[in-house]
């Protein structure tokens, strides 16, 4: 027996203790491939950090760049101006609010004749909108030299043939009598191209009107004349007032033209005094001396300005005592409720304008054209500012207010729609519905997702829009506030389609915090002999509440950001809404936070004022996104159900 | 309904009014839930009713081809004496004119809404190539390092944090970001920098200078990765969580390394999974607006991306010159702006008068890309159901 020479084999130790690494520029390559992976998923931090550094890189010159438009703002007198100006803008609301009464009135009696002037006008406009290609051709050959009688015959028939047709379809209303829609029959059928004159009916019913009104304006005599004393009352003020600001205006431009040359005048002594070529530094030298402006002298044309405040403030007392005694001539009744209605507020605001526009006037003292403009007023001024106004003639405002406001109306809008339907089908389908009910609406649901944001935009413009105009004028639903509705696009229109954008988000997150909530709980409640409506929901939605309400939050996140639907829908007025309407307010369009930058910025230049707003807006939307985040997971944790 | 119990139980009350409740609310929370299905339905049914018949006709080959092959241009509408209305495109207007002559009678010009959506449609694939292509490298390299290599720790929860929140930025954040970071601030190769260039790094033979890459699908795409990371890393997570621990456990026990590990026993059975999720990045990338508005999209142009003029070599050009040219030419493609298919949709709903004409192109358009965009979440939706019933483990 041979043994076989066994094989030498190393020790065992050896071998597990052998290097076998190879190692990468001194470094372990499954450690690199760690990092590798590890720097990636780091992207997600940097790229939030990009975001906030990229955004505040253009944002963040605003606060100074808008004081300092605000300090020439001041310093040119433009201020000065507005104190006045802008109280006496309620004398516009006032007055219209009095004209609307006045017509209101004279309505009550001239109504009816006026209703058949238009009619009657509107039936020819028909008539002749009907007859236009005979009509154009007609037209045509009369023009031509030398005249062809044959052919002008013709068409004159065709014509004819036309109008009596058109005028015969034509849907007359009641209020004219067989006679005269006889007449009127008559008169459009004769219609031609070369007599401008009216039809005598027409001219009849037009005097008709004229003497009702006319009868009605002596009626209401008083009304018409406290209207129209209160109409001119403003205008001696206002031409003071133009006066000044057309000076101010023309002090900004100077000061704003001198500060541009300014600037350039900086930056080629910059140049040249980098500039290593002596040639060129002299040519730039040169140049930058040559373009020194004349600095404008402020306070020389602010001075005139104010030279002016007596004057000013004796023409604001006037106008208050004018204003005061139109309202106190106002008649007591008007021919309507509303029209009274209308009056009688007029009459109580009147004074408090009065008191406000001798408040304003006696701050002009006070003012300063030198006072500085602090970085808290700047801050104020945007973040309180209830003005948005831009490629303005007088002066560029950066508010941020009606923005805000049309972004939560609407937010508020889609959150009150969205949460029930989401958080009932959610309950639905996870506790109600049977298997092939589920495999119905889970996959529709989710499918919402799927549509793009813009095509649903489209949809709140193409049929939304008139779906609620149309709907807003049955007369049945007169009670609604705010019906019939003006505009097609307004914020509950956009407030609709951001709900039905909100319902996957919020329907399946719900439905998740449902399905969480432990089988244990149900059990017990089963046990204890809860109906199953009961344990749903005494039992599984307060234990589900949690995720409930991150869920809405989250839908809230998604609302507030979403861009296109609200560009498109909401109808873009840059105002605040008018809250006094009641509830009615969801109907007026408005103007949102993503909405302004999406619409303006593709049309400003990069770094001006303009530019650097929008990116603060984006930097607002930013944090509201991150503290919304925030709250959702707060909340999550706060009513963190006891896993059983 | 449920019939009503007979009260043989002596003990038991008068239930009658609670089963009445239960169905009563029963029916109410199946009401509110079918309200939510019933207007998508109507919603995707007018769509097609309007779209349709744009896209499709009666004769062969049965789809409008112009409409999907020519580009977006100006619709001139002619109206003859008769009242008959041409449709014609502007270098038709003129001969028309000139047929009828004496018989012309009004001209109107609807922008944007002759042609096709060629452009558009070629304008998107491009930039859900680039986004995807970005999105799903860092994505899912993100994920494989969340799934497999991540301890508890700060570095984790911060990641996690980041993730959540990115994906809750608004759609035009991403814009302004885009268009501060690729479009103004990108680093790009030049021979000479821009004056806006943040700071430029010289070469020798070129200069790395951050000046950013203009409006281009370059911009667009790398924004549109970012609005769509957050999608694509959670679902890669979950696709790499679903592979079952005991794969990772026997290929370490037979020595292999994490990397080894992750390469043949993780990605293998995951890749699938993370693949079809992605489709849904797809038609989440091509569905948003607000981040291309600044970064990539214009309202018309009347070339594809890839018609540009370059000079002509001359004749004895080198082989290596005509590859050059080829090769700056497809890169080219990615350095020009582009339309797309959302945005163009937003210039017809919104910068356009209405009137029937612009109505054609609109549901035309968003028809198209409905379909598109539906087919693709539709068939993410069917794959993974698929995906699902094969790697049953």
């Amino acid at each position: 027996m041979t043994s076989l020479p066994t094989p030498s084999r190393p020790p065992l130790r050896s071998v597990l203790l052998r290097s076998r690494k190879h190692t990468i520029l001194g470094f372990d390559p499954q450690k690199l491939i760690k990092y590798f992976f590890g720097s990636n998923a780091s992207v997600a931090i940097i790229v939030l950090v990009l975001i906030m550094v990229f955004l505040l890189r253009e944002g963040i010159d605003f606060l100074p760049t808008y004081q300092r438009e605000l300090q020439t703002y001041r310093r040119a007198g433009l201020e000065f101006c507005d104190i006045i100006d802008q109280p006496l803008q309620r004398n516009q609301a006032l007055s219209s609010s009095l004209r609307q009464a006045v017509s209101a009135s004279l309505e009550t009696l001239s109504k009816p004749a006026r209703d058949r002037r238009d009619a009657a006008f509107l039936l020819k406009r028909r008539v002749e909108d009907k007859t236009l290609r005979p009509r154009e051709s007609l037209t045509q050959v009369l023009e031509k030299t030398p005249p062809e009688p044959e052919q002008i015959e013709v068409l004159r028939r065709e014509l004819g043939a036309a109008s009596a047709a058109a005028a015969k379809a034509l849907d007359y209303p009641a209020f004219f009598s067989t006679a005269e829609r006889e007449q009127m029959q008559r008169e459009f059928s004769a219609l031609t191209p070369e007599v401008t004159d009216l039809p005598p009916l027409l001219l009849t019913l037009v005097e008709e009107f004229n003497a009702k009104d006319r009868e009605a304006r002596t009626q209401f005599a008083e009304l018409v004349t406290a209207q129209e004393e209160f109409e001119e009352a403003a205008e001696p003020l206002q031409e003071v007032l133009d006066e000044l600001k057309a000076k101010a205006l023309e002090t900004k431009e100077k000061a704003v033209e001198f500060e541009v040359l300014e600037t350039n005048r900086q930056r080629l002594l910059e140049a040249a005094a980098t500039e290593t070529d002596p040639k060129e530094k002299a040519s730039l030298t040169k140049e930058a001396e040559e373009s020194v402006a004349e600095a404008a002298n402020l306070e020389e044309s602010t001075r005139e300005i104010t030279s002016r405040t007596g004057e000013l403030r004796e023409q604001v007392e006037k106008y208050a005592v004018v204003i005061e005694k139109a309202a106190a001539v106002l008649p007591k009744d008007a021919g309507t409720g509303a029209a009274r209605k209308m009056v009688n507020d007029v009459r109580e605001k009147i004074p408090e304008h009065a008191r406000e526009m001798r408040a304003a006037a006696a701050t002009l003292e006070g003012w300063r054209w030198d006072k500085p403009v602090s970085i808290f007023r700047v801050i104020g001024a945007f973040f309180f500012g209830t003005q948005w106004i831009t490629n303005s003639s007088w002066q560029d405002f950066y508010g941020f207010v009606p923005l805000l406001t049309g972004s939560l109306v609407i937010a508020a809008i889609a959150i009150l729609i969205a949460t029930p339907v989401s958080v009932v089908a959610a309950i639905y389908t996870n506790q109600f519905a049977s298997e092939r009910e589920k495999e119905l609406i889970k996959p529709v649901i989710e499918f919402i997702q799927a549509i793009p944001s813009v095509v649903l935009g489209f949809i709140g413009i193409s049929l939304v829009g008139d779906l609620i105009k149309d709907v807003s004028e049955w007369s049945w639903l007169q009670w609604v506030p705010g019906f019939p509705i003006q505009e097609r696009l307004n914020m509950f229109n956009a407030g609709c389609l951001l709900a039905f954008m909100a319902v996957p988000t919020m329907f399946s997150l719900s439905e998740d915090a449902l399905n969480n909530v432990p089988r244990a709980y149900i059990d017990a409640s089963d046990a204890l002999g809860a109906t199953k409506l009961q344990t749903v929901f005494r039992v599984i939605v307060p234990a589900g509440i949690s995720g409930i309400l991150s869920a809405i939050l989250l839908g809230l996140g998604r609302v507030v950001g979403e861009t296109m639907v609200v560009l498109l829908v909401a109808g873009n007025r840059i105002a605040i809404p008018d809250f006094s309407a009641g509830p009615g307010v969801i109907f007026q369009p408005a103007h949102t936070l993503t909405g302004i930058i999406a619409q303006e910025l593709g049309e400003v230049s990069r770094g001006s004022s303009h530019w650097q707003a929008l990116f603060m807006v984006g930097i607002v939307l930013f944090a509201i996104s991150l503290l919304v985040n925030w709250c959702a997971r707060a909340v999550a944790r706060r009513f963190e159900p006891h896993k059983a | 309904m449920n019939p009503v119990p007979t009260n043989d139980n002596p003990f038991a009350g008068d239930n009658s009014g609670i089963q009445q409740r239960e169905t009563a609310a029963r029916w109410a929370l199946r009401v509110g839930s079918y309200i939510v299905v019933i207007i998508t339905l109507a919603i995707m049914l007018h769509i097609f009713i309007k779209g349709a018949p744009v896209v499709f006709q009666s004769k062969w080959p049965f789809v409008n081809t112009q409409f999907l092959t020519e580009l977006p241009a100006t619709l001139h509408v002619i109206e003859d004496q008769q009242g008959n209305h041409i449709e014609t495109d502007v270098n038709g207007a003129d001969a028309v004119k000139k047929k009828l002559g004496d018989d012309f009678r009004s001209e109107k010009t609807i922008s944007y809404s002759g042609g096709g959506i060629l452009g558009p449609i070629v304008g998107t694939a491009l930039l859900v190539i680039v986004s995807v292509g970005v999105a799903l490298f860092l994505g899912v390299a993100c994920a494989i390092y969340l799934s497999e290599y991540a301890k508890h720790g700060k570095f984790l929860e911060m990641v996690r944090l980041a993730i959540l929140n990115l994906a809750g930025v608004p759609s035009v954040v991403f814009g302004l970001f885009g268009l501060g970071a690729f479009v103004l601030t990108a680093p790009t190769f030049v021979d000479v920098p821009a004056d806006r260039s943040v700071f430029a790094i010289p070469l020798g033979f070129t200069t790395l200078s951050f000046e950013g890459w203009d409006t281009c699908v370059l911009s667009g795409g790398f924004t549109l990765a970012f609005v769509i990371l957050p999608v694509i890393i959670t679902a890669s997570e979950q696709c790499l969580q679903a592979v079952p621990q005991g794969f990772r456990e026997t290929s370490m026990a037979l020595g292999a390394t994490r990397w080894q590990t992750i390469r043949y026993s993780v990605l293998p059975f995951a890749t699938p999974g993370i693949l079809t999720s992605s489709i849904l990045g797809i038609a989440r990338a091509a569905g948003e607006t607000a981040p291309i508005m600044f970064t990539a999209a214009l309202a018309f142009k009347d070339k594809l991306p890839w018609q540009k003029d370059l000079p002509p070599l001359p004749a004895d050009a080198s082989i290596f010159a005509h590859w050059e040219q080829s090769v700056s030419r497809f890169l080219g493609i990615f350095t020009e702006s582009v339309q797309a298919l959302p945005y163009h949709i937003y210039t017809l709903a919104a910068k356009i008068p209405q009137n029937e004409y612009a109505e054609r192109a609109q549901y035309g358009s968003v028809f198209v890309f409905l379909v598109l965009v539906a087919s693709l979440a539709a068939s993410s939706v069917l794959l993974r159901k698929r995906l699902r019933a094969k790697y049953r483990w």
